[in-house]
C-alpha cells in the first residue's frame, strides 16, 4: 500500500552500482553529484519504523558537543530511528531535533563518499576520485598540483612546526591531536576552542578552580546572561531549568540583547547592551559588598585577596546608577536583583559557554565567578558544583621528540598564549602578514570549517590558498573542504565505534558509542584513517628525521635504528594497533572490571552501582544517582577563590575585574551592531545541509527592529545588503521587536560557498564574512560582537 | 481497550522542534510545513523593544486532539476516519477518497494530505509504529528535552496521565466547540 | 430510438449533420469556437491533473476546497434550479410554465452531469468513493447524503425526462415530484456540508442549507431566461412572454428575499464582534468578489432592472440573467473560499514566518481549465440535446 522509494534505499542501490562500476579514476566534478530527481511525493527521506524486531545499538550523538546517548534502531542494516538512551545521566533521556535528524546527516546524498584529490584550483570544486592508497600517497608525495609532506618537510629541514592543524570537537578529536600533534610532532594546533569558550573557561578556572556545573535542579534564583539555553542546548542544564521557570521554583533573570527563546521563558528579561555585562556584574558586586549582603564566613575562609577586591569595587564606585548608563539596565532592577540574589537560598549566576562577546570577556567571567563566590553557593547542592569524574586509565602515547621542531609563534597581542591550542585569528593573521618566524606550509584539518567559524572569511581563504598542502578529513564537502588538496571521507558518528569518554560533575558516567551501521560508501572510521595514514607516512618521514635531526642521529648511533624507531615513538601508527572497540574493552575492564564492560557494551553507559541507582521515576523521568550519592560537595576545604590574581598584572592584564570606558557600547549613527547566536535546530555550519533541519528553518534571516525596518521600507523577506569594514552579504529581512533598533542578528553557519552541498550552498548569509577579526587580549580568542555594519535594501 | 490521551506541560516547551523531527522520523512523514502531524506554535512577541510582553511569547505544541466527539469522524462519507479500539482517531487510507471534508471540519488544523497515498493523514499517537511494538510512549513524548508530554490511558486510574489530570489544573483547546479533545494542557 | 423496452423519441433529422448544421451566424460561430476551446482546455487540464495530481491545483492544507468545488456547487445549484423551474409546470400544474418543463428538466440533467465531471477530478479517489460509499457509508456525513441523494435525483430526472419525451404526463409528474423532493434534500445537504462545520463560525448554522434552496430557484430562473433567449433568439411569442414575465416577477420577489436574508446574515455576523465570525464577515464585506460579484451582479442589477422596467421587457432580462449568472458563480466561489478564510490555528509553526492572518488562495491554471472545460461540456451536451430531442412543448396535448 505504501510504497516508498526511500532516499536511503536509493543510496544503497547507488552505492552498489558505484562500486561495481569499477574504480578507475575519472575526472568527476564534485559538483556533479546530484542525479536523482525528487518527484513530488515519490521519494521520502524519512522511513517509517516497522513492527519487526530490530537491533537497538547504543550510540552517542555527534551533532553537537553534548554527546547525548541514544539507541539507534537498525532494521535490515538501515537506521530508521534514533531513540533516547535512558541510562546516561547527562542527557536526561532525550534527543533534540538535531539528534533525531542525525539520520539525515548519515544518509545525506552529498556525503563525501570516496577519497578525492584536487585536479583544479583551490575552491573550484574540481576533484578526482582516487583509492585510499592513492590519497595517502598524494599526501606523502604530492601531485603536479600540490606538494607532498615529504618534500615540504625535506625543504623545511624537518621543522615539524611547518604543519598546522585544526580539529573539530568530538570523540575522535584526541586521536587526531595524537596523530598530528604528538606523532607528527607539530605544536601548531589551532583548536576550535579559541573561537569558542576558551575565555570563559579561563576566567572560571583561574578564579574558582573549575568551570563547574550549575545545579539547576536545586537552585532557586538564576541569572543567565548571554546563554541561550532554550536554543543553545546544553545537557543537562536545558533539561533541568525550563521545568522550573515561571514561578515553579527557579526565578530566572535573563540578560540578552535580543529576546531569545530563553527570554520567552524568563521571569524577567533585561535587554543589556552588547559587551556591557561586566558593568552589570560589577554593580551587583558593589551592592552586595556595600550593603554587606555577601557570605562573609565563606569568603573569609576561602578567598585570596578579598579585601583588595572589596576596596577595589567600593573605591571605583561601581554603583547601579553608574552601570545604568552603560548597560541600559535600570539601577532599580540592579539593586533588586543583587538583593534577591544574595538573599536566595541557592542563587546561581550562570557561567555561560560561548564565543567571546567583547574584549572584556575574561574580566567578565572572573567578575561573574567572584560574584557567585560572594553568595557562598559553590561546591554544594543548588550551587555551582565541582563534582567528580570517573577516572579512565590514561592512554600511553609513545611521543617522539623532534629536535628540529620550532615553537609556536601565535602570541602577538596575547597575554596568556595557550601552548597547546593557540589562537586561530592570531595564527592565521601572522602567517598572512608574514610575521611567522618560519613558513607554515601544511594544514591538516579534520571536522572543522574555519571558512565559516573564524571571523573574516576572506583572510581564511587567503590563508588556505597560501598553504602548500591542505588535507581534510570530513563527512561533507564543507566550505573549507573545497580548499583541500586531499579529501579523506570519514564515517559518520553512526557508522563507527568511538573511544570511551568520561563525563563528570554531579552524576558522572562513562559512555561509549557503538557502530550502528557499517561505514557507507568507501568511508572509514577516523581511527582507521589515523592508522593507515600514519602507516603510510611513518617510514618516509622517518627518513627525513634521520637526515636532519641530530639528536636522533646520536640515538641511532648508540642504540641502532630499529630500536630508536620503535621505542622512541617514531612508529607513527602504534597508538592504533588495536581497534577502538578492543582498546575500549581493555581500558574499562582494567578500571572497572568485566561486569562493567558488559553493561557498557550493552547499554552504552556505565557508572558504578548503575544497576542499583538507576530507576524509572515516572513516564519521562529517571533517577540516575540517589540524592545522597550525587557529587554535590567534592572540594570542601580545597576551595580557593582568587579575588586578586596578582600574577596577571605581570602580563599586562588587570588583576581584578574593572571597567574601562573603551568598552562602552557605542554604535555610530546609522549603523548597527552585529550580534550572533544559535537556534536549537542548527549546530553552527555543520548541519546546514541536513534536509530535515533545513525543513524547519530554510535559511537565515536578518533580525532587524520592526520600526527601523518600517522606516527603511523593508518588509518581511525583502533582500537587504549588510556591509561591514571587511565584507558584505545579502540576506532576507525579518523585522521584529525582539532586537534593539541599533542592533541586528543573524543565525550563524549559513551562506555556504561549497557547491557540493546542495542545500547549504548559497543559502542565506555567512556572518564570518562580516565579523572583523578582533581578539580579546588574554587568550587571543575571537571577539564576535564588536562589529558595526550598514544596512540597505537591495 | 484503552482510552488514550496526552497531557502537555506546555510551559516547559522551548520550541526546539525535537518532537516534530522525532514524529517524522518515526512515522515516515514527508518533509514540509504543510505536512506536519505535530507542531509547536509561537507568536510574535507583543510590545516594543525593550518593553516586551514575555507571556505573549509562549510556545504551544499542538496536533490532532483525538477528540472523543471528533467532527472529522462525523463528516467522513466512507468511514475512512474511525475510532480504533483505543479511541485513537485513525484514518484508513484504503477508504479515504480525499473529499477533504474532514480537513475543513477539524477545528485544530490537524490534517493534511499525504502525497504518497493521496489520502488524508494526521497524528496517530504512533499507533502503528511504537504502540504496535508494545512501547508505552509516543515518539514526541519520548524525545522531548524538557518532558512536556505524558501520553497514557485515561481509563486507567493508575496511569500517570490520570494522576496528572486529577492533581493539576488543565485546559483544552477550543473546548467550547464540544469536540471533547483528549489533549490536556497543564497550567 | 428503441433501447429494449424503452422508446426514446428523437428528432427525425438527428445526425452528425444536424449537430454541425447550425446557422453560421457570427454569434453561433463564436459559441462553437468557444465550446471547442473549452473542451480542449478540459482535455489539457485533465491531462495535467493525471500527471501531477493535486499539486497541479492551488489547494493547500489550509484551503483544501478550491475552484473545482465551487464550480461543482455552481453546476448542481443550476441543476436543482432547473428542476424547480421545470417542476412548476409538470409537477405543480401551473399552466403558464409547462412550456419550459422539458427543456428545464433536460437542463438539470446536463448541468449535474457537468458538475459530476468536474468533481471527478477533485475527489482524490472517485472509484473508491463509489465502492466505499456503498459498503462503508458514513451516515452522519452531509457529503454522503448529498452524494447519494444527488445520484438518486439524477436517476429520477432522467426517468422524468424520458416520460416527458414520451408525453406521459402522469408518470412524469410522479417522478418529477419525488425527484424534486430528493433534489431539494440533496441540495440542502450540500448547504449542510458547510452548515455543519462547527469549526467555521462564518458558515456554521442554518443559513446555508436554507439559502441554497432559495438561490437554486433564483439560478434556475436566470438560466431559464438564458435558454429561452437562445431558443427564441430574443424573439418571444406571446406564450413565452407570459412565461418569462411570470418568471421575472417570481425572480424579483426571490431576489428581494435573498437580499433581505444576506443583509441579516452579514449584520448578525458582525454584531458584537464575535471572534472568528465578525472579522471574517467584515473581511468578506470588503472583498471585491462579494460586493461586485455577488451583490451587484448577482442581486442588485437584475433586481433593480426588473423592478424599474415593471416586468415589461423579457429580452432585457435575458441580459440581466447573464449578469446574474456571473454573480451566482461568485456566490458559489465566495461560499467555498469564505468558509476557509480564517486559519484554524493562528500561530507560527516555523521560525521566520509571518503570523497567519488570512488564508490565501487563487485557482491554478489547471483548475481554471478544468472548470471552463466543464462549462464547455455542459453547453455541448445541452446543444446536442437540442438537436436530439424536441425540447419544446408538444402541440396540442
Amino acid at each position: 500500500m505504501q510504497v516508498e522509494v526511500s532516499r536511503r534505499k536509493f543510496l544503497q542501490g547507488s552505492v552498489a552500482l558505484s562500486v561495481i562500476a569499477g574504480t578507475s579514476a575519472s575526472v568527476t566534478n564534485l559538483l556533479a553529484g546530484h542525479d536523482e530527481h525528487e518527484a513530488e511525493g515519490d521519494i521520502s527521506v524519512t522511513t517509517k519504523t516497522s513492527i519487526e524486531k530490530a537491533e537497538n545499538i547504543p550510540f552517542l550523538c555527534g551533532i553537537c558537543v553534548n554527546k547525548c546517548a541514544g539507541f539507534a534502531r537498525v532494521e535490515n542494516g538501515v537506521v530508521t530511528k534514533l531513540n533516547p538512551n535512558p541510562y546516561f545521566p547527562k542527557s536526561r533521556n532525550m534527543l533534540c531535533a538535531r539528534g533525531n535528524a542525525g539520520i539525515q546527516t548519515m544518509y545525506d546524498p552529498d556525503r563525501l563518499k570516496y577519497p578525492l584529490i584536487r585536479v583544479g584550483e583551490r575552491g573550484d570544486g574540481k576533484y578526482k576520485r582516487v583509492s585510499w592508497d592513492e590519497a595517502y600517497d598524494a599526501i606523502l608525495n604530492g601531485t603536479d598540483k600540490f606538494k607532498g609532506l615529504k618534500q615540504i618537510l625535506d625543504e623545511e629541514k624537518d621543522n615539524r612546526a611547518t604543519i598546522g592543524y585544526c580539529n573539530g570537537e568530538g570523540l575522535s578529536k584526541e586521536g587526531f591531536e595524537v596523530l598530528v600533534g604528538e606523532k607528527l610532532g607539530t605544536p601548531n594546533y589551532v583548536d576550535e576552542i579559541s573561537i569558542c569558550l576558551e575565555t570563559t573557561l579561563g576566567g572560571y578556572v583561574n578564579t574558582i578552580g573549575t568551570y563547574g556545573e550549575a545545579d539547576l535542579n536545586n537552585a532557586d534564583y538564576l541569572i543567565i546572561a548571554g546563554a541561550n539555553r532554550a536554543e543553545a542546548i546544553i545537557t543537562p542544564d536545558t533539561m533541568d531549568m525550563f521545568k522550573r521557570t515561571k514561578g515553579r521554583g527557579l526565578k530566572t533573570i535573563v540578560l540578552d540583547p535580543r529576546f531569545t527563546s530563553t527570554a520567552a521563558k524568563a521571569d524577567k528579561w533585561l535587554a543589556v547592551n552588547p559587551g556591557t555585562d561586566l558593568a552589570f556584574v560589577l554593580a551587583l558586586t558593589y551592592v552586595a559588598l556595600s550593603e554587606n549582603l555577601y557570605d562573609k564566613a565563606f569568603v573569609e575562609k576561602y578567598g585570596v585577596g578579598f579585601e583588595d577586591y572589596k576596596n577595589h569595587i567600593l573605591s571605583h564606585k561601581y554603583t547601579p546608577e553608574w552601570a545604568e548608563k552603560i548597560t541600559n539596565i535600570s539601577a532599580k532592577d540592579t539593586y533588586k536583583i543583587a538583593r534577591e540574589f544574595m538573599a536566595a537560598r541557592s542563587p546561581i549566576y550562570y557561567q555561560g559557554r560561548r564565543s567571546v562577546f567583547s574584549k572584556n570577556d575574561f574580566q567578565l567571567r572572573r567578575a561573574m565567578a567572584l560574584f557567585q563566590s560572594l553568595s557562598g553557593n559553590l561546591d554544594k547542592k543548588g550551587g555551582i558544583v565541582y563534582g567528580e569524574k570517573l577516572a579512565l586509565p590514561k592512554e600511553d602515547i609513545n611521543m617522539p621528540m623532534y629536535a628540529q621542531v620550532k615553537s609556536r609563534f601565535d602570541k602577538e597581542g596575547i597575554a596568556i598564549p595557550a601552548q597547546k591550542t593557540g589562537s586561530w585569528i592570531v595564527f592565521r593573521n601572522m602567517v598572512l602578514e608574514g610575521k611567522a618566524p618560519y613558513p607554515v606550509r601544511v594544514m591538516m584539518m579534520r571536522k572543522h570549517n574555519p571558512m565559516s567559524g573564524v571571523p573574516n572569511t576572506k583572510k581564511t581563504e587567503e590563508f588556505l590558498k597560501k598553504m602548500d598542502l591542505n588535507v581534510m578529513i570530513d563527512i561533507l564537502p564543507s566550505d573549507t573542504t573545497m580548499f583541500a588538496d586531499v579529501i579523506l571521507p570519514e564515517a559518520s558518528y553512526l557508522e563507527r565505534t568511538s573511544p570511551v569518554a568520561s563525563y563528570g560533575f554531579l552524576e558522572p558516567a562513562i559512555v561509549m558509542r557503538k557502530q550502528a551501521a557499517k561505514p557507507l560508501f568507501e568511508t572509514k572510521e577516523p581511527e582507521v584513517i589515523y592508522k593507515e595514514l600514519a602507516e603510510k607516512l611513518s617510514k618516509p618521514l622517518w627518513e627525513i628525521t634521520k637526515k636532519y635531526d641530530e639528536d636522533v642521529q646520536d640515538e641511532i648511533k648508540s642504540r641502532g635504528e630499529e630500536k630508536v624507531y620503535e621505542e622512541d615513538g617514531f612508529n607513527l601508527a602504534d597508538p592504533w594497533e588495536k581497534p577502538v572497540y578492543e582498546q575500549n574493552k581493555e581500558r574499562i575492564v582494567e578500571a572497572f572490571g568485566e561486569e562493567a564492560w558488559k553493561i557498557l557494551d550493552e547499554k552504552g553507559v556505565y557508572y558504578p552501582n548503575m544497576e542499583n541507582y538507576h530507576k524509572q521515576i515516572d513516564a519521562n523521568e529517571f533517577q540516575y544517582y540517589p540524592e545522597d550519592k550525587k557529587k554535590y560537595t567534592t572540594r570542601k576545604d580545597k576551595l580557593k577563590l582568587v579575588f586578586n590574581f596578582k600574577n596577571l598584572a605581570k602580563k599586562g592584564i588587570d588583576p581584578m575585574p574593572m571597567w574601562k570606558d573603551e568598552w562602552n557600547f557605542k554604535v555610530p549613527e546609522g549603523k548597527f551592531r552585529l550580534v550572533t547566536g544559535r537556534h536549537a535546530q542548527f549546530t553552527q555550519s555543520g548541519t546546514t545541509n541536513n534536509i530535515m533541519l533545513r525543513d524547519l528553518i530554510s535559511t537565515n534571516y536578518l533580525w532587524i527592529n520592526r520600526r527601523v525596518a518600517e522606516q527603511k521600507k523593508i518588509a518581511f523577506g525583502d533582500l537587504v545588503e549588510v556591509k561591514s569594514n571587511i565584507g558584505k552579504v545579502q540576506i532576507k529581512a525579518y523585522p521584529t521587536e525582539k532586537i534593539a533598533p541599533n542592533q541586528i542578528f543573524m543565525l550563524h553557519g549559513f551562506g555556504g560557498s561549497s557547491e557540493g552541498m546542495e542545500f547549504a550552498y548559497g543559502n542565506g548569509a555567512n556572518d564570518a564574512l562580516l565579523i572583523e577579526d578582533k581578539i580579546e587580549p588574554v587568550y587571543g580568542a575571537a571577539v564576535m560582537h564588536e562589529t558595526d555594519v550598514e544596512i540597505r535594501k537591495v | 481497550m484503552a482510552r488514550y490521551g496526552m497531557a502537555l506541560d506546555y510551559k516547559n516547551c522551548i520550541n526546539c522542534k525535537a518532537c516534530e523531527v522525532a514524529c517524522k522520523e518515526e512515522n515516515g512523514v514527508l518533509l514540509g510545513a504543510d505536512k506536519h502531524r505535530i507542531w509547536v506554535g509561537a507568536n510574535e512577541v507583543k510590545g516594543e523593544w525593550p518593553l516586551l510582553d514575555i507571556a505573549s511569547a509562549a510556545f504551544l505544541p499542538s496536533q490532532c486532539q483525538h477528540c472523543e466527539e471528533a467532527p472529522c469522524q462525523e463528516v467522513c462519507p466512507t468511514h475512512a476516519t474511525y475510532y480504533d479500539e483505543n479511541h485513537v482517531v485513525r484514518v484508513d487510507s484504503d477508504k479515504c477518497i480525499l473529499c477533504s471534508y474532514c480537513m475543513n471540519a477539524c477545528p485544530y488544523d490537524a490534517r493534511y494530505v499525504d502525497d504518497r497515498t493521496v489520502t488524508v493523514d494526521k497524528c496517530t499517537f504512533c499507533s502503528d509504529t511504537r504502540l504496535a511494538r508494545g512501547e508505552t510512549t509516543t515518539a514526541c513524548q519520548n524525545t522531548c528535552p524538557t518532558k512536556v508530554r505524558t501520553f497514557g490511558d485515561l481509563d486507567d486510574y493508575n496511569s500517570e496521565i490520570s494522576e496528572l489530570l486529577r492533581t493539576r489544573e488543565h485546559f483544552s483547546l477550543k473546548a467550547h466547540l464540544g469536540t471533547k479533545p483528549k489533549l490536556f494542557y497543564l497550567t | 430510438m428503441k433501447i429494449g423496452p424503452l422508446n426514446i423519441p428523437l428528432k427525425k433529422d438527428f445526425s452528425i449533420k444536424s449537430i454541425l448544421g447550425f446557422e453560421k451566424t457570427p454569434l453561433n460561430m463564436l459559441m462553437a469556437v468557444s465550446v471547442l476551446a473549452m473542451l480542449a482546455m478540459l482535455v489539457i487540464g485533465v491531462s495535467i491533473y493525471l500527471v501531477h495530481g493535486h499539486h497541479a491545483y492551488g489547494v493547500t492544507r489550509q484551503h483544501p476546497w478550491g475552484l473545482l468545488i465551487a464550480v461543482y456547487i455552481f453546476f448542481v445549484v443550476s441543476s436543482t434550479g432547473f428542476c424547480i423551474v421545470g417542476s412548476l409546470g409538470d409537477v405543480f400544474g401551473f399552466k403558464d410554465y409547462t412550456m419550459i418543463s422539458k427543456r428545464a428538466i433536460f437542463g438539470s440533467i446536463v448541468t449535474i452531469l457537468a458538475g459530476f465531471a468536474v468533481i471527478a477530478f477533485e475527489i482524490g479517489h472517485p472509484v473508491r468513493m463509489m465502492i466505499y460509499n456503498v459498503i462503508s457509508p458514513g451516515l452522519r456525513s452531509a457529503i454522503w447524503w448529498m452524494g447519494t441523494l444527488y445520484g438518486i435525483y439524477l436517476t429520477f430526472m432522467i426517468v422524468e425526462f424520458y416520460f416527458l419525451l414520451n408525453n406521459n404526463m402522469k408518470k412524469a409528474k410522479i417522478f418529477g415530484l419525488v425527484g424534486l423532493l430528493v433534489g431539494l434534500a440533496a441540495h440542502s445537504n450540500l448547504g449542510g456540508v458547510f452548515g455543519f462545520l462547527n469549526a467555521r463560525p462564518i458558515s456554521n448554522g442554518v443559513f446555508y442549507p436554507t439559502y441554497f434552496i432559495l438561490t437554486a430557484f433564483i439560478t434556475g430562473i436566470y438560466l431559464s431566461f438564458i435558454i429561452m433567449g437562445f431558443r427564441y433568439k430574443m424573439n418571444f411569442n406571446e406564450k413565452t412572454k407570459t412565461l418569462l414575465i411570470g418568471l421575472a416577477k417570481i425572480q424579483t420577489l426571490l431576489l428581494g428575499i435573498l437580499m433581505f436574508f444576506e443583509i441579516w446574515k452579514m449584520m448578525t455576523g458582525i454584531y458584537g464582534g464575535m471572534p472568528n465570525r465578525a472579522e471574517v464577515a467584515e473581511h468578506i464585506l470588503h472583498s471585491g468578489g462579494f460586493m461586485f460579484g455577488e451583490v451587484l451582479m448577482g442581486m442588485l442589477i437584475p433586481f433593480v432592472v426588473m423592478l424599474f422596467t415593471k416586468w415589461k421587457s423579457p429580452t432585457t432580462y435575458v441580459w440581466t440573467s447573464l449578469i446574474g449568472m456571473v454573480g451566482i458563480f461568485f456566490m458559489r466561489y465566495d461560499l467555498v473560499h469564505d468558509t476557509q478564510l480564517k486559519p484554524l490555528q493562528m500561530m507560527q509553526t516555523r521560525m521566520y514566518q509571518v503570523s497567519p492572518e488570512w488564508v490565501h488562495y487563487f485557482p491554478s491554471a489547471t483548475e481554471i481549465m478544468i472548470s471552463l472545460g466543464g462549462l464547455g461540456l455542459c453547453i455541448l451536451l445541452y446543444y446536442v440535446g437540442t438537436r436530439a430531442f424536441n425540447l419544446d412543448e408538444e402541440e396540442g396535448h
